[in-house]
């Protein structure tokens, strides 16, 4: 069964396409990684997979229902992200007590457990904590309410590499015990890539590719040698970033499609290239990097 | 235990973490192996991408299948690894002579011989 | 696969309105010092007037719990604003909600603001009387104090109306306000330019609506216009506020 399905989806905001004719749909219970580049449109389609945002056209079920305001999403989705706001007037203990209330597969075992491991005082206001707590007090909230759609857009803000660590792993150990689908977007592709199945990556709010994690990992390969022989291997490839090290040497990224040896036999180094740096290459509007807006400089 | 910064895909990693045991004799033949639950645990990594390291070694006959109750180490799997390390390593030493020699000009009748006569050597000193 | 949960309508609307009702805490306290301050101004006595010849001399003072009505009222108006801002809207939408949910829980916390409101009003109203007797050296020459039971109802009744009535009215200004930011310099600056517009040609408006519902002389009457006006301007707010995007 597909959790999610979007066909030809696209929300115009002004002038500007944040999505633009997008269609992929999410198998249940996995986990997939949602990546792109800062403005690709990743937050505003997870706003309108949570039934926050509308669709200007195309069309999105959630639970084969429309999201936008259909209580059996909201009931059944949670969206955690750095704008979750939460009543002054209650206090942090509270504050899970009501998310009690309202989320039928409620956890307050796991919650209270992880809400003390992170030493948080059962007093305190959620305005008043810092980002990080802030933060790691979300994603309390986001896998206690164990909801059978699970959506974490950039969880880690301002959260230190160890409390990071923490969350994923109990984020795992949370999604092993009661599976269930997760949708994670995030930065740090390279903390998270271990835990995805699948990765959807989008560019200027379309679908750019979805695939298994370990695809990716392969998708892509690295050749590093004398930029003659590199260029001259590459003549039928389809290059993906390129760059030259050096004044005779070249780094080359193409498509994994060919017998290595053949390029390690010539000479050429073959590298995996990370899913991270790969998602980078593949989202660079142009050809060519940061270098190249330097170009016209020459140091001596 | 894992290598994530990812020189090899991590199903790989785990196919070869599970023949290290294999050769340690950690699982022995027709023991039952780590379901893809528990290594995902063990490795913090997605049960599927587990699950495709268990299925490698079952398609290279290392592991065998029982229904509904996981995977097992076969009578033979021992062999098959140390076959197929052999292999692998045999091959990536081979490729860096050859690419060695490219290098630095050797031509091939001239480095087929320097081969002849190290074996020849060896089995002097063998004897 | 976690099975779905099944969520209804009336048991989402049910367990929003509680939320509220602990987490608007703030609203409550407000009103409390709000009426106290009414009664401070309305202790010094609401209007009056004097006169007198030779020795004898006339002192006419009202003292009654209008200031904290007119008081309560405005405190309705602004909170049912309040609750339609971005703040107290997102925090339903951290939980189980859509915008239908989200507006019938507002308005039951409004009535039951309205209901609070209206009797301690009419309560402090009784109070006022009760300290101006006993702690002010002032004989009253006439007293209106003993009213029957069956007034006093009614009194609660009417006043619990009124103010769901403005209650009503700033929640309609507060989503037209949410649907269209600059509403909220349009909306004053028209109210007052049509009522002085209106006023230099001797069209008295606030006296013309204040006549259809205050004049009214049967109660159940009263009670009918209240509450279908009150009516109109909430399904007129659920109407423009069910397209609302949230967390922007």
């Amino acid at each position: 069964m597909n959790v999610v399905e979007c066909k030809g989806l696209a929300k115009h905001q002004g002038s500007v396409k944040a999505l633009d004719d997008l269609s992929f749909t999410i198998k249940e219970d996995t986990i997939t990684g949602l990546i792109g580049r800062n403005g690709a449109g990743k937050t505003t389609l997870l706003k309108i997979l949570a039934g926050y945002w509308y669709e200007s056209s195309g069309e999105v079920r959630v639970f084969d229902e429309h999201p936008f305001n259909s209580l059996t999403v909201s009931a059944n989705t949670i969206l955690i992200d750095d704008q979750m706001s939460f009543s002054n007037s209650l206090t942090l203990q509270e504050l899970l007590q009501e998310a009690s209330n309202f989320y039928m597969n409620w956890d307050m075992e796991l919650a209270q457990r992880l809400f003390s491991y992170f030493n948080f005082d059962s007093k305190q206001i959620h305005e008043n904590l810092s980002k990080g707590k802030k933060s790691t007090f979300n994603i309390i909230i986001g896998l206690a309410a164990k909801c059978a759609l699970t959506i974490f857009d950039e969880p880690t803000t301002g959260m230190d590499a160890a409390v990071r660590k923490d969350f994923y792993r109990a984020l795992l150990k949370d999604y092993l015990a009661h599976p269930r689908t997760i949708i994670i977007s995030s930065h740090h592709l390279d903390e998270v890539e271990d835990l995805l199945e699948d990765v959807l990556l989008i560019n200027e709010g379309k679908r750019y590719l979805h695939l298994s994690i370990d695809d990716l990992k392969e998708y892509a390969i690295g050749l590093r040698g004398k930029s003659a022989i590199v260029r001259q291997w590459l003549n039928d490839k389809e290059v993906i970033h390129s760059q030259s090290i050096g004044t005779d040497r070249s780094y080359v990224v193409v498509k994994n499609d060919f017998d290595h040896d053949r390029a390690t036999r010539l000479g050429i180094e073959v590298s995996p290239v990370s899913p991270s740096d790969l998602s980078v290459y593949l989202t660079n509007q142009k050809q060519g990097g940061i270098d190249d807006v330097f170009s016209k400089r020459e140091f001596r | 235990m894992l290598n994530t910064e990812g020189s090899k895909p991590i199903y790989i990693q785990i196919s070869e973490w599970i023949e290290t045991e294999i050769l340690n004799g950690n699982f022995k033949e027709d023991d039952k192996v780590y379901s893809q639950y528990k290594l995902a645990e063990m490795f913090t990594i997605n049960p599927a991408t587990a699950a495709k390291g268990l299925n490698l070694l079952y398609e290279e006959n290392i592991l065998y299948n029982k229904r509904g109750l996981g995977k097992f180490v076969s009578s033979n799997a021992k062999e098959i690894i140390t076959d197929k390390r052999k292999n692998q390593k045999l091959k990536g030493l081979i490729q860096e002579v050859v690419l060695e020699s490219e290098r630095l000009n050797v031509s091939d009748d001239e480095l087929i011989e320097m081969i002849k006569t190290l074996m020849e050597e060896r089995k002097g000193e063998l004897k | 696969m976690m099975s779905l949960v099944n969520v209804n309508l009336g048991n989402v609307v049910k367990k929003q309105y509680l939320f509220k009702l602990r987490s608007y805490v703030g609203v409550f306290t407000s009103l409390v010092v709000l009426q106290l301050i009414a009664l401070l101004f309305s202790l010094g006595g609401t209007g009056g007037g004097g006169g007198g010849s030779g020795n004898f001399h006339v002192m006419i003072n009202y003292y009654s719990g209008d200031v904290v009505i007119i008081f309560t009222i405005l405190w309705v108006f602004i909170n049912g604003i309040l609750i339609t801002t971005k703040a107290y809207r997102e925090d339903d939408f951290s939980f189980v909600t859509n915008r239908l949910t989200n507006n019938l829980s507002n308005i039951l916390f409004l009535l039951t603001a309205s209901l609070v409101g209206g009797v301690t009003a009419i309560a402090s109203g009784i109070l006022l009387k009760v300290i101006r007797y006993f702690f002010f050296n002032a004989e009253p020459i006439i007293t209106t104090f003993s009213i029957s039971t069956i007034e006093i109802i009614y009194g609660v009744l009417a006043t619990i109306l009124y103010v769901f009535l403005f209650g009503s009215l700033g929640y309609l200004v507060g989503s037209l306000v949410q649907l269209y930011k600059k509403l909220a310099i349009i909306l004053p600056v028209a109210f007052f330019g049509i009522l002085f517009a209106l006023a230099s040609r001797d069209i008295m408006l606030v006296e013309g609506v204040g006549e259809f519902y205050f004049k009214e002389t049967s109660f159940l009457l009263f009670t009918v216009k209240v509450i279908t006006t009150s009516g109109i301007l909430l399904i007129v707010s659920l109407t423009i506020s069910n397209r609302q995007e949230v967390r922007l």
